[in-house]
């Protein structure tokens, strides 16, 4: 599609935006834009605006609010920017502490496995006096007690030094992930 | 309330923040107190107009400042950063919209909300006209009539501003006008012709 168009649209805004429009030296634009349809129409919508432009203005004054002032507003970004910086900093600490509160869950849960022998006999002691299951499914078990048994059974088999491997490679890896997030902080 | 004293460590700690934060923006206090004074109104008079709400708009413009000063820009070149400012405000209007669709429809379409918003008969009736007009357009078509009409700006720049391409702006511009034109040649507006319009100006 063929739009209509006149090279001198932009020149008919900017006549009107500047005042050029209703002075003698406008008289030749003016002239055109009686003669061209495109730019009549362009300087009636540039009119129509302009007329919204400066009625917000009034708006603005007439309110009685006004718009902040420029102090105002490079203080209150400098405070933005401040708690966003703030923000910044503490994030490493967060996801360090959310990657502790996990393996500190996983090492709660890896010390019940291991010990669930003790556990249960302690919670059964404690509980009906009877004694206490070794390594053998009682029938009165839930099925969380069969997996734990299981998970026990299978945990106590393997040496001690893996147990401390393990622990270690945890540890170390949670450090060097919190050196990490540092590292790209900074 | 416990009001308690500030010590020498902690203003000292305030201080560095500040001056930390005010190295992280890109321009010095008194170069953004220039380039305020003159964007401003402008940019207030189009997120209200584009927005149809004068409270919203105050709330994006001062936002659009905060995030102005903290992007990193390209150049120092003032018309450059006048359209990256307005680039800013239109994405902050245009996640308005996205947030609440239903509150597209601009409330200067509203004649009783013009009423009460605006002061002389005469402008309640001008603004009535076109607001009904811009109450009818799509926000893009509003964003690009106020651009090139009441800002001036060329197509380059409005494609810069509204992320088109500069061939795009041409054609949309062109919709955009046409449409506005015939909601304001509905009945109850009597269209003024050019020339009318240059007598009256």
């Amino acid at each position: 599609m063929k739009l209509p168009q006149c090279d001198r649209e932009q020149e008919v805004v900017d006549a009107l935006r500047s005042g050029r429009w209703v002075s003698a030296w406008g008289d030749e634009i003016r002239q055109h834009a009686e003669h061209c349809a495109v730019c009549a129409e362009v300087a009636f919508a540039a009119q129509a605006f302009q007329r919204e432009a400066e009625l917000a203005s009034t708006e603005l004054q007439q309110s009685g609010k006004g718009l902040p002032s420029a102090g105002l507003v490079w203080w209150k970004a400098q405070l933005a920017a401040r708690r966003a910086a703030e923000q910044r900093a503490a994030a490493p600490m967060v996801w360090v502490e959310r990657a502790a509160y996990v393996l500190g869950a996983l090492a709660a849960l890896g010390l019940a496995v291991w010990k669930w022998p003790l556990i249960a006999g302690w919670l059964f002691r404690t509980g009906t006096s009877a004694t206490t299951p070794r390594y053998t499914t009682a029938p009165e078990y839930s099925f969380t007690s069969d997996l734990l048994h299981w998970l026990a059974q299978v945990w106590t088999s393997q040496s001690s030094s893996l147990l401390l491997a393990a622990t270690a490679a945890a540890f170390l890896t949670l450090m060097l992930f919190a050196a990490y997030v540092v590292w790209r902080e900074e | 309330m416990v009001i308690r004293e500030i010590t020498v460590a902690e203003l000292e700690s305030s201080k560095v923040g500040a001056e930390a934060a005010a190295q992280a923006f890109h321009m010095d206090e008194q170069t953004f107190r220039v380039f305020y004074e003159s964007t401003a109104r402008p940019l207030w008079s189009y997120l209200s107009r584009i927005l149809g709400n004068s409270t919203l708009a105050d709330d994006l413009a001062q936002e659009s400042y905060y995030r102005f000063l903290r992007a990193t820009l390209k150049s120092e070149d003032a018309a450059y950063q006048k359209a990256y400012l307005f680039r800013i405000a239109t994405n902050l209007a245009r996640d308005h919209w996205r947030r609440a669709p239903h509150q597209e429809q601009s409330e200067a379409s509203d004649p009783e909300q013009v009423a009460v918003d605006d002061r002389t008969a005469e402008h309640v009736q001008q603004r009535s006209d076109l607001g009904r007009a811009m109450g009818g357009l799509k926000p893009r078509e509003r964003e690009i009539l106020w651009l090139a009409y009441a800002e001036g700006a060329s197509h380059k720049e409005i494609a810069d501003v509204l992320g088109l391409r500069a061939p795009s702006v041409r054609l949309l511009l062109f919709r955009a006008r046409q449409k506005m034109l015939k909601l304001l040649r509905r009945p109850q507006v009597t269209p003024k012709s050019p020339v009318d319009t240059r007598n009256r100006s």
